[in-house]
């Protein structure tokens, strides 16, 4: 098993190592360097871009709204997603509401949110509204799948709904929780930064996104996109431990 | 706590067209042990079912158990995958009893199904049986006024079976609850005395009702033959 993971992490590092040999190949090819810069001239802009005045503003604004966005999203749905699981007549409430939030395109919602919100709040309800139904339908999914024998087994031994609700749904849903928080995160980073390019905020890696595109700077765009990756990882790892420490029992 | 009388009276019970229970009735004794022993699918566990107020008749009425604590062990396992042995048995005790005696109560009987070693392991890292006597002893540990059992031993192994059925005919001895379990294993429908119920096919009838100390040792396998025909 072990041998089976190492030479799958080594298939994945020769997959990257080879697009970067591309990219740096066709990079020198074309010539064009300004239009398509290379592996090497990215990592030199984003290096440069650490000692930038605004870095560290821009980096921290873009993850606070995106925290904020997940906050909002999560209270939101542990009520609401938790409730519809429970009670099919609530589901039956708020399911056009959930259907209306994924299926209306974000660019949309960005327009409207321009002219509703001011430019600071648009990347946080954007990011708000792309997350909500993602946690909300897999907690809801997390209650539906909860085993009504466990329940059953419950309600037998005289356990108080509340306990019921603590001990055996809220464990029960967490496999879901986490899964939810991952693609959750996953589209709302994306989500906030596409919000920040179209709002335009003072700070914010959209922000400066936009800015080093409209001046042609196309390694500078790079190496933002690099680090709202590494933005987008570094959540990704949070969410896995928190995982693997609270869901114990599955391992 | 007051033993509890169960009392299934014209109870008839069908699954679409399929009729498991019709007019049958069915009077147990508080404090006594019954064991139900029948052929499998003949709806013995439907009996348990309607006992124990999960199922509802569609026909007839059904006393004894209301707002009465019962302890059922069920066929397959219902046991919480994130709660770890200890926990697990303390689940329906919290609340009843001040923490420190519901540990103690919890640990004799995980001690007494022989789990004392794995009391802080989760359910996942055990075997079958294992996770099965963690139903056990969850259940023997709740106060209740009656344990019903469906087919609670088919996993173990014959040793452990019997000491497991051993210490609890002397916690039976003291508390005196309503027992009624159900099994198509002859050596253990007479391993806890009381009164053994035939049953036959569906729709579900009493074929005999025989009181363990009534039949001889050795006596039981011609019994069992002469009552099913073979």
């Amino acid at each position: 098993m072990k041998d089976f993971f190492t030479r799958n992490r080594t298939i994945s590092i020769a997959v990257i190592g080879l697009l970067l040999v591309i990219w740096e190949l066709v990079s020198r090819i074309t010539g064009a360097r300004q239009i398509l810069p290379g592996p090497a001239d990215s990592i030199t802009a984003l290096i440069h871009l650490f000692g930038e005045p605004g870095f560290l503003s821009s980096l921290t604004s873009t993850i606070i709204r995106g925290l904020l966005g997940f906050i909002l999203a999560f209270g939101c749905a542990l009520v609401i997603g938790i409730l519809s699981g429970l009670n099919p007549v609530v589901e039956a409430a708020f399911r056009p509401i959930i259907v209306l939030f994924r299926s209306v395109p974000v660019i949309s919602i960005i327009l409207l949110a321009l002219i509703w919100f001011k430019v600071e709040q648009v990347p946080v309800f954007i990011g708000f509204l792309t997350m909500f139904p993602l946690l909300s339908t897999n907690l809801t999914q997390g209650i539906r799948q909860t085993d009504p024998k466990l329940v059953e087994m419950a309600r037998i031994y005289h356990v108080k709904e509340w306990r019921i609700l603590r001990e055996v749904y809220i464990p029960s849903i967490l496999p879901y929780l986490f899964s939810g928080i991952s693609s959750a995160l996953g589209f709302g980073w994306r989500a906030v930064i596409i919000g920040e390019v179209l709002s335009q905020p003072r700070y914010g890696i959209g922000s400066m996104m936009q800015e080093a595109q409209s001046f042609l700077l196309v390694a500078e765009v790079i190496a933002w996109t690099l680090i709202a990756v590494i933005i987008g990882y570094f959540f990704e790892g949070i969410n896995r431990m928190f995982e693997s420490k609270i869901v114990r029992w599955n391992r | 706590m007051e033993p509890l009388n169960l009392k299934l009276s014209h109870v008839s019970k069908h699954f679409g067209d399929r009729k498991v229970l019709d007019d049958f009735s069915l009077d147990i004794r508080p404090g006594t042990v019954t064991c139900l022993f029948g052929p499998s699918g003949c709806g013995k566990t439907t009996i348990l079912n309607l006992l124990a107020g999960l199922m509802v008749p569609t026909g007839g009425s059904i006393n004894g158990f209301q707002n009465q604590r019962i302890s059922y062990i069920f066929q397959e396992v219902r046991i919480l995958p994130w709660k770890t042995v200890l926990a697990n048995v303390l689940f329906p005790l919290n609340g009843l009893m001040p923490q420190e005696d519901a540990l103690r109560h919890a640990r004799e009987f995980i001690r007494m199904v022989g789990l004392e070693k794995e009391e802080c392991r989760f359910p996942g890292q055990l075997s079958g049986g294992m996770r099965q006597r963690i139903s056990i002893a969850r259940a023997f540990a709740y106060p209740s006024s009656a344990i019903l059992m469906d087919e609670a031993f088919q996993n173990l192994d014959r040793k452990l079976k019997f000491n497991i059925l051993e210490s609890f005919k002397n916690i039976w001895t003291k508390d005196r609850r309503t027992v009624v379990f159900v099994t198509h294993d002859e050596e253990e429908a007479i391993s806890l005395g009381g009164e053994v119920i035939f049953l036959g096919h569906q729709p579900l009838e009493i074929l005999k009702r025989v009181p363990v100390g009534e039949v001889p040792e050795g006596k039981w396998k011609n019994l069992v033959a002469e009552i099913y025909g073979q």
